[in-house]
């Protein structure tokens, strides 16, 4: 069976499922995005990536270390890499945006990273990685099909390991998210988070009807974090100590399952 | 690590809306008597910019349904999908039809609309990448998974490969997969800064090539689980992905992510270098692609590298970005249809470099029946197919 070996977990309100508030929406306190800082810059390395490249690196380093699982152990040719995300893009593409839409020179340097592939890239060229490689883009019913594609990856022999990334921006778009606030709910938390997968097989596509238990506890803890809210339910099924992780996920009307096996608590999983 | 061999999918049937035409036999039709659809833009201003000329479709608003859209993206993706449809029929439970399409832009014009002119919550919308791939499904009344993958350039292949999973996985019946990418002033200003835009035709794998122009267009093809199609254009033998791992923008030197994308595809599909007839490249007609794609293929295929035609239907379309590799694989299909390779439009002078079999000038009478189709993008994005035509 699939199972998770490595969770990280960055969000606006800390690293890790215990800094999540008992409820996203009081601790907001009327704040509509709750930003997520990246980590300092490395120096030229990451001169020109965005936010949300950094994010990614960030959170990919945090799986990593609670897998106990070295950059070199995932370099090469076998681990896949699967990358979801509904909004990371959206603030880099309205930064390039604005440059011309003010009359001013939109970067040809800066332009490479307005792709959703950017941030993904980032962290492929940080870790070496040069397997599988997918990313969609979607909210959480995305990151559940992201889990899916993962499991399918490695049952099919195409990878030994497989990394699911999802980062979510959300603050230079807030306007355009305000717009939308019918159909999004705040508050709007930054997040970028990561699970290491091994294994293979039993894991089924599946449509849901009604939000898991975890679904719901992750909206409610983390508040609105789109693609990376299943992998919120995931932190928070872990360090509960629960074996297995059945993680439902919503997107534009449809909503999708899947189940995941859970290490007990390894690594710096009890760290939280 | 050990590959699996994959299920072959049936491709039962292709639309497309393309620079060269908006139905499968003109496009295909295009291709063979080698026309370069590559225009002086006119639906956007491009008077602050290098490069004017791209592979614009003309005369899309001709369309009654594709006209009422707002957003060009889905409307192409709508007429893609009336001329697919006029081949085939989507005889399956509504939820059990699936949407997997690919894109480097997304709703990216209507963000830059949301922006500047259009301030209500629908605008913003459809700024969101996923909308085109949503309001196809819509369209369609495809009631099953919706995905869209966005591999930058490499985008269309890898939304095949997906559609191929779902069906392996029974996770829909039908799977109405492919990609679409449209010319906006945001991504014009783009690869104009990058200065990877050319003042000269393109040219892929030719001594003089100095770059690239951009198209738009949207692919799609049907795909089925093959036991249950009865007259498929073709079949899907294997695919893969990879990523480089080594720049934001350029490809890797040595093609590593490229080959290990290419021998996983070859791998799934249990095939070996002499069972390939034809390379649809990449080929952009920029200097490093072109010279990586055909180091690659030489170390993937060996001797036989220098026996296959290898082509590249950008100089005839641009590089429609999402759209590029579904229009390619289909291109694959056709050719194995009616035994015709068409001809690298702008290919003219060898370069060193480039020692392949590029079908220079006219189109080709050959047999093809396995193809190999090759794509990359931003971000070290690969992807491979492995097509067979003529089921």
């Amino acid at each position: 069976m699939t199972r998770v070996r490595g969770i990280g977990l960055l969000t606006g309100w800390g690293a890790g499922a215990a800094a999540l508030p008992i409820e996203a929406t009081r601790a907001a306190d009327g704040r509509r995005v709750i930003a997520l800082a990246p980590p300092p810059s490395d120096g030229e390395r990451f001169r020109r990536a965005t936010r949300e490249c950094r994010l990614g690196v960030a959170a990919v380093e945090a799986a990593l270390a609670d897998a106990g699982l070295s950059r070199s152990a995932i370099s090469g040719p076998g681990t896949a890499l699967v990358y979801v995300t509904a909004a990371a893009y959206g603030s880099s593409n309205r930064i390039f945006v604005d440059a011309y839409g003010k009359g001013g020179a939109a970067s040809g340097l800066y332009f490479p990273y307005t792709a959703p592939s950017a941030v993904p890239a980032e962290v492929a060229i940080d870790c070496g990685l040069r397997g599988g490689y997918v990313i969609l883009v979607g909210g959480a019913a995305t990151c559940v099909e992201a889990f899916w594609q993962a499991a399918t990856l490695l049952a099919a022999g195409r990878c030994e390991r497989a990394l699911v990334l999802a980062v979510e921006t959300f603050a230079e778009c807030e306007d355009l998210w305000a717009r939308g606030r019918w159909a999004v709910r705040g508050p709007l938390v930054e997040a970028a988070a990561c699970a290491v997968l091994e294994g293979g097989g039993g894991v089924r596509y599946a449509v849901a009807t009604a939000p898991a238990a975890l679904e719901t506890l992750a909206r409610r803890r983390a508040g609105e974090t789109l693609a990376c809210e299943p992998l919120v339910g995931l932190a928070l099924a872990r360090d509960a100590g629960e074996q297995h992780a059945a993680l439902t996920g919503q997107w534009r009307g449809r909503r999708t399952a899947v189940t995941l096996g859970l290490p007990a608590a390894t690594g710096a999983a009890a760290h939280a | 690590m050990e590959d699996v061999l994959t299920p072959p999918v049936a491709i039962v049937a292709a639309g497309v809306a393309t620079p060269l035409g908006l139905g499968l036999e003109t496009f295909w039709s295009g291709l063979v008597t080698g026309v370069d659809g590559t225009s002086r833009i006119e639906r956007f201003d491009v008077s602050g910019l290098r490069v004017g000329r791209g592979g614009e479709i003309k005369k899309l608003a001709a369309l009654a349904d594709a006209a009422s859209m707002s957003c060009r993206a889905s409307a192409m993706l709508l007429t893609a999908a009336d001329d697919l449809l006029s081949h085939a029929a989507l005889a399956a439970d509504r939820g059990r039809i699936a949407v997997v399409l690919g894109t480097a832009l997304g709703g990216v014009d209507e963000l830059d609309r949301a922006i500047h002119a259009a301030p209500g919550p629908r605008a913003a919308a459809a700024g969101l990448y996923d909308s085109p791939a949503h309001a196809l499904a819509r369209r369609l009344d495809a009631r099953g998974p919706v995905l869209t993958v966005s591999t930058a350039c490499a985008s269309g292949a890898t939304a095949i490969g997906v559609g191929a999973d779902l069906l392996s996985a029974d996770a829909a019946d039908l799977v109405v997969a492919g990609g679409y990418d449209i010319l906006c002033r945001f991504v014009m200003r783009g690869f104009d800064a990058l200065r990877s835009l050319t003042r000269d035709r393109v040219r892929p794998f030719d001594r003089r090539r100095s770059g690239l122009l951009l198209g738009e267009a949207a692919g799609l093809v049907l795909l089925a689980r093959d036991t249950e199609a009865r007259t498929p254009l073709g079949r899907l033998l294997g695919h893969a992905s990879s990523s480089d791992g080594s720049h934001i923008a350029a490809p890797d030197a040595d093609g590593r992510g490229l080959e290990h994308a290419l021998r996983g595809a070859m791998a799934t599909a249990g095939i070996t270098a002499t069972d390939v007839d034809l390379v649809s490249a990449h080929g952009t007609g920029t200097a490093l692609n072109d010279r990586i794609e055909t180091d690659v293929i030489k170390r993937v295929l060996g001797a036989h590298a220098y026996r296959v035609p290898m082509n590249s239907i950008k100089g005839a379309l641009g590089h429609t970005m999402g759209a590029a590799a579904t229009l390619e694989a289909i291109m694959c299909l056709l050719a194995a249809r009616d035994g015709v390779v068409p001809c690298t439009v702008g290919y003219e002078e060898p370069d060193p470099a480039c020692d392949l079999d590029y079908v220079p000038r006219a189109a080709r009478h050959a047999r093809t029946r396995i193809s190999l189709s090759t794509s990359l993008g931003f971000g070290g994005c690969n992807a491979a197919l492995v097509l067979e035509g003529g089921a």
